[in-house]
C-alpha cells in the first residue's frame, strides 16, 4: 500500500509554465517592474509619489530608452501657424532668407521624408531648448551656398499668424507676424 | 480577495502558452516599417545624425544629459560610420522581417533605434517612441517561433516539427499593455485641455498649415462636424486603451481603431506614425481567429492556383520527413497534401520525394518544378530551376 504524503510535504511541480521557479519569479519581477515604471513616467499626474518613482527610474528609463510621452495636440492643441527662417548676413552687408521646409509648400514625397523638419521647428521655438540655437545658427552658416559667401550673422526670425475660428467654420488667419529670436555671430571656426 | 484571486488570471495572462503566430505577424510588420522609417530619412541622414548635423553630439549631451545606450558615443564620428549604422538597421530588420537569426536581430534592431533616437531627441514623434519600446519588447518574445526562416532551419535539422509549438506570451502581453498605455495617456493628456472637451480642437488641429496632407471635404470642417469629431478623438482613445481588454468588445474595437488611424493617415502629415501603431494591432487578435482568416483566404485564392498537389515521402527516411516537414510549413496556401508511402501501399516504392498530379507522379527536378509553381515562397527560384538539368 502506497504511503500517504506527510502532512506539510505536498509536492510541488517542479515547473511553473515551463519555466523553473527563479524564472518565473524574476519574470514577474521584471513584468511587474516595466509596467510601473513605464506607467509612473508617462501618466500626466504629478503627485509627490509619482515625482518620486520617476526619479526613481529615471536613469534606467533613460538608458534603455523606454521613456515617453503621448501628449500631441494635447493638452491644448497649437492654435498658430508658425514658420522659421533664417536671416543670414554676409560680410559685405547683403542678406539673404532662409527657409527652413515648410510642409504645405513641399510636395507630397516630401512631405512624408522632410516631416522631421516640422517637429524640430516647433522644438527651437520652445526657449526650453534655446541651447539648440547657436548649432543651428552654426549650421545655416555651413549650408554650400551660404558658406561660400562669408556669412558674419544669422539670426533666426519666427513669422506667426493666429488661427481665430468664426462661427461659420471658415477660419480667420491674422496678419503674419515676425520676430526674430536669436542672433549669433558667425565665428571663422565654425565655417570649417 | 485572496492572492490566488489574483495570481491566477495574472498568470493566465502573461504565462498562459499560446501560439507564437500573432507575434512572429507583429514581427514582419515591425521590420518592414522600421526599414520604411529608415528609408524615410535616408536624404538626411547626415543632416540629423553626421558629425555637422543640426544638434552636435555635445549639445545632445549637454541638453539631455544622462547615460543612454547608444552606438553613436561608440562609433568614429564620421560620415561612413553614420551611414554603416543606418545600414545595419535596414539589413537587420530585413533579416527581421523574414525570421534570419530572429533574436540577434530583435536585438540590433532595437539598439540601431535608440541610437537614432538618443542622438536626436528633438524631431521624434509618438510613433518612434513606439517602435522604440515595442523593439524593446520584441527582444523577448517568441518572435521567431513562427513564420520565419528560423523555423524552417530547425525543421531542416529535425529539430522541430510541423506544428508550431505554444509559446509564453508574456513579451507580446507587454507590447499589448504598451499600446493600451498610449491611448489612455494620450486621452488623459487630452482631458486636461478644455479644447477637447469643449470640441474645438480638431478645428484648431486641421487649420495648422504643417500638418495638412490631403484636403479635408468642406463638411468635415464644419464646427458642428468637428466638435463631434473631437470627442469620438476622445472615446476613440479611451475605448482602445481601456475597453480592448473586453473580448466582445475588442474586435470593434480595432475595427474603429483602424478607421481612426487612416483617417489621421490621410487628413494629417505624421508619416509613419498611424502604421507604426497599427502594427501592433495584430497583437490583438486571437491566434484561432487569424487561422481561421487565413484558413478563408486559403480558400478563396484556391482558384488562382494550380491543381492540388500530393507529396509522397517515406516517413521511415528522416531526410524525407524533414523534407516533407519544411514543405508543409512554407505551403501557406495549402496547396499539398503530405501522404506517408508507409501509409499509403498505393504510393510505395521511391527512395526520393515524388509529387503526384494529374499528369502522373513526377520525381526530381520535375517534382521541384511542379512544387515550385504551386508554392509562392518558392517562386523566386522557379527561374533556376527550369534550366536543371532532368
Amino acid at each position: 500500500m502506497p504511503k500517504a504524503p506527510k502532512k506539510g510535504n505536498v509536492p510541488h511541480p517542479r515547473r511553473l509554465f515551463g519555466l523553473k521557479k527563479w524564472q518565473y519569479l524574476a519574470l514577474n519581477i521584471f513584468i511587474v517592474f516595466h509596467i510601473l515604471a513605464i506607467t509612473a513616467w508617462a501618466i500626466p499626474f504629478h503627485s509627490q509619489f509619482i515625482v518620486d518613482c520617476r526619479n526613481v527610474v529615471r536613469p534606467y528609463l533613460l538608458w534603455t530608452g523606454l521613456f515617453q510621452s503621448w501628449d500631441m495636440f494635447s493638452p491644448l492643441p497649437k492654435a498658430t501657424n508658425t514658420y522659421l527662417e533664417a536671416v543670414v548676413i554676409y560680410q559685405d552687408g547683403s542678406t539673404q532668407m532662409w527657409d527652413f521646409p515648410r510642409m504645405e509648400l513641399l510636395s507630397l514625397a516630401d512631405k512624408y521624408s522632410k516631416e522631421r523638419y516640422r517637429k524640430f521647428v516647433e522644438v527651437l521655438l520652445d526657449d526650453r531648448n534655446a541651447a539648440l540655437r547657436p548649432d543651428v545658427a552654426r549650421y545655416v552658416a555651413r549650408l554650400p551656398g551660404i558658406r561660400a559667401k562669408n556669412p558674419q550673422k544669422i539670426l533666426l526670425m519666427v513669422k506667426w499668424s493666429n488661427i481665430l475660428p468664426r462661427g461659420d467654420g471658415t477660419y480667420l488667419r491674422t496678419p503674419l507676424d515676425e520676430y526674430v529670436f536669436y542672433r549669433y555671430d558667425v565665428q571663422p571656426e565654425d565655417l570649417q | 480577495m485572496t492572492a490566488r484571486s489574483f495570481s491566477t488570471p495574472w498568470n493566465s495572462f502573461f504565462f498562459a502558452q499560446q501560439s507564437p503566430v500573432p507575434v512572429a505577424l507583429f514581427r514582419i510588420i515591425y521590420g518592414v516599417v522600421v526599414i520604411a522609417t529608415a528609408a524615410l530619412l535616408h536624404a538626411d541622414w547626415l543632416a540629423w545624425y553626421g558629425p555637422h548635423s543640426w544638434i552636435s553630439a555635445a549639445t545632445m549631451h549637454l541638453v539631455e544629459p544622462g547615460t543612454r545606450l547608444n552606438l553613436f558615443s561608440v562609433i568614429p564620428q564620421t560620415d561612413f560610420w553614420v551611414r554603416a549604422l543606418f545600414w545595419l538597421l535596414i539589413a537587420s530588420a530585413a533579416c527581421l522581417t523574414i525570421g534570419l537569426c530572429t533574436r540577434l536581430n530583435t536585438v540590433l534592431v532595437f539598439l540601431c533605434l535608440t541610437s537614432i533616437d538618443q542622438r536626436n531627441l528633438f524631431i521624434l514623434h509618438g510613433g518612434d517612441t513606439f517602435l522604440r519600446v515595442a523593439g524593446f519588447f520584441l527582444i523577448f518574445a517568441p518572435a521567431g517561433a513562427a513564420l520565419s526562416v528560423d523555423r524552417l532551419m530547425r525543421i531542416w535539422r529535425g529539430k522541430e516539427g510541423r506544428a508550431i509549438r505554444p509559446r509564453l506570451p508574456w513579451a507580446q502581453r507587454m507590447t499589448q499593455l504598451e499600446l493600451a498605455l498610449l491611448y489612455l495617456v494620450s486621452f488623459w493628456w487630452k482631458m486636461k485641455g478644455g479644447a477637447w472637451l469643449e470640441g474645438t480642437a480638431l478645428y484648431y488641429v486641421f487649420h495648422l498649415d504643417e500638418f495638412q496632407r490631403f484636403p479635408i471635404p468642406s463638411f468635415f470642417l464644419r464646427p458642428a462636424v468637428l466638435r463631434v469629431g473631437s470627442w469620438l478623438t476622445l472615446a476613440a482613445e479611451f475605448s482602445l486603451g481601456a475597453l480592448i481588454w473586453i473580448k466582445k468588445l475588442r474586435y470593434p474595437l480595432l475595427a474603429i481603431g483602424v478607421l481612426f488611424h487612416l483617417t489621421l493617415e490621410y487628413s494629417i502629415n505624421v508619416p509613419m506614425f498611424q502604421w507604426d501603431v497599427l502594427s501592433a494591432y495584430v497583437l490583438f487578435i486571437e491566434p484561432a481567429d487569424l487561422a481561421r482568416v487565413w484558413n478563408w483566404i486559403r480558400t478563396h485564392s484556391a482558384k488562382y492556383f494550380a491543381e492540388r498537389l500530393t507529396v509522397i515521402y517515406d516517413g521511415a527516411s528522416p531526410r524525407q520527413t524533414r523534407s516533407a516537414n519544411l514543405l508543409q510549413a512554407i505551403d501557406i496556401f495549402g496547396r499539398l497534401s503530405l501522404v506517408d508511402q508507409r501509409e499509403s501501399p498505393a504510393h510505395r516504392g521511391g527512395e526520393k520525394l515524388q509529387v503526384a498530379t494529374s499528369a502522373g507522379v513526377l520525381r526530381g527536378p520535375h517534382a521541384a518544378r511542379a512544387l515550385a509553381r504551386v508554392i509562392p515562397l518558392l517562386w523566386p527560384i522557379v527561374p533556376f530551376l527550369a534550366f536543371r538539368r532532368s
